[in-house]
């Protein structure tokens, strides 16, 4: 107010500076963030269906990069931008995966858990088919442009997974190096079920494998590789919810299943051989993520099959 | 006096403007702000109780399905309500389960 009465207001280029401010801060904290990408150089590659890159999300960060550095070498860039505390984990300089750190709600129990990325150069189309064969759609498509297009859906039985669609191309076939991702599986109620509703996504070529205990165990193949395998839950508990589990190989399973209980982890399964001949452990992080162990001698594969 | 109303309410909608565009970039609305790339799951689940010969790795290139066909027969008990077909298409009865890339990155 001043003296004869009258409200005071700003001059209206104080308002336009102050608005201009803010438009142009909202916009900086949006530009910020922003992923690399899959492949340096980008390659020309689509493998539908193949798994290519895990993300952890996890309420300590900090922890999560001690432990994942203890055990597997990895190293962590830190990109900061928006609301996300993320960082890259490097092996060798690439980047094998990726952490995030997000808030659990006060009262809330929440499971942090590696999220699967599969490769899905026609995302919109894989996403369309997803939801047509009873998928759900829990974080809808968005752009990142150096990393490309993800959705992240649930599978009918309600196992969560992510789509990718790279801008750099799919990662050439490989055997991973020790420490790298090297094999994922389903765990669901009905594998059989699971693998023909992967199969309608990505047209996977669905192999039946022998197994001792009665339950079915699959192989999900594409361009003549192994990609995936679905796996009726094991019995004995009621407390099971169908999910994905992805592998980290490793030197020898047992040596680093001590590792993770000396890094404040657990052991879910204790090392036991599988079916290629190593041994495989499943294990989780200090926060309780799972994830799994997997041993693999270059001789195992035996027979180049492209 | 209308002059007074007018500026107080172009006051008002420019702080609404710039409380809905901090909000925004706060919460992810718009495009490209933050990363959503991460999920938890439902907290209180068993992920392990593998029993033995619960095996879920590949197989050695390359494992023959002739040799265990049997995997669908009707009474086989992973297969539910007996001798429903798959719900996949399983793969030509003569091609072996491929195993993973074996070729090694060089740099």
């Amino acid at each position: 107010m001043d003296r004869n009465g009258r409200t005071r207001h700003p001059p209206p280029r104080v308002c336009t500076a102050v608005l201009l401010f803010g438009i142009c801060t909202a916009f900086a904290r949006s530009a910020d963030f922003e992923l690399p990408p899959l492949n340096s150089p980008p390659t020309t590659e689509t493998h539908p269906g193949k798994m290519l890159w895990a993300d952890l999300v996890t309420p300590d960060l900090a922890a999560a990069e001690k432990f994942y550095g203890g055990l597997f070498g990895w190293t962590f860039q830190s990109l900061r931008g928006g609301r996300s505390d993320y960082a890259l984990a490097l092996l060798d300089g690439r980047p094998v995966a990726g952490l995030l750190q997000k808030a659990i709600a006060l009262g809330e129990h929440r499971q942090s858990a590696w999220l699967t990325f599969l490769a899905a150069s026609d995302i919109d189309s894989v996403k369309r088919l997803a939801v047509s064969h009873g998928a759900k759609v829990l974080a809808d498509t968005k752009l990142y442009p150096m990393r490309g297009r993800q959705c992240v859906l649930s599978d009918p039985e309600g196992a969560v997974f992510a789509l990718l669609a790279s801008s750099s191309g799919d990662p050439p076939d490989y055997l991973p190096v020790t420490g790298e991702w090297i094999w994922s599986s389903l765990h669901a109620k009905d594998a059989g079920s699971e693998a023909g509703f992967y199969q309608n996504l990505f047209g996977y070529d669905v192999f039946e494998l022998p197994s001792d205990d009665g339950l079915n165990h699959l192989i999900l193949s594409t361009d003549n590789y192994a990609r995936a395998s679905t796996n009726d839950l094991a019995r004995g508990s009621a407390r099971r919810h169908s999910h994905w589990l992805n592998f980290v190989r490793v030197e020898n399973a047992a040596a680093s299943t001590a590792k993770v209980l000396a890094l404040g982890g657990r052991v879910v399964v204790e090392p036991r051989m599988d079916r290629h001949g190593g041994m495989v452990a499943v294990v989780a992080d200090p926060a309780g993520a799972p994830f799994g162990l997997m041993e693999w001698s270059d001789s195992d594969t035996k027979e180049e099959p492209k | 006096m209308k002059i007074t109303a007018s500026r107080l309410l172009a006051s008002g909608l420019g702080a609404m403007l710039l409380v809905l565009l901090y909000a925004c970039a706060v919460t992810g609305v718009e495009g490209s702000v933050g990363y959503d790339g991460g999920y938890y799951e439902p907290y209180g689940y068993d992920y392990g109780g593998w029993g033995l010969g619960y095996r879920v790795g590949p197989s050695r290139c390359c494992d023959h399905r002739d040799d265990h066909r049997d995997v669908h027969r009707e009474d086989h008990p992973g297969n539910r309500g007996g001798g429903r077909a798959p719900a996949y298409r399983p793969a030509p009865a003569g091609r072996s389960a491929p195993s993973i890339p074996g070729r090694s990155r060089t740099h």
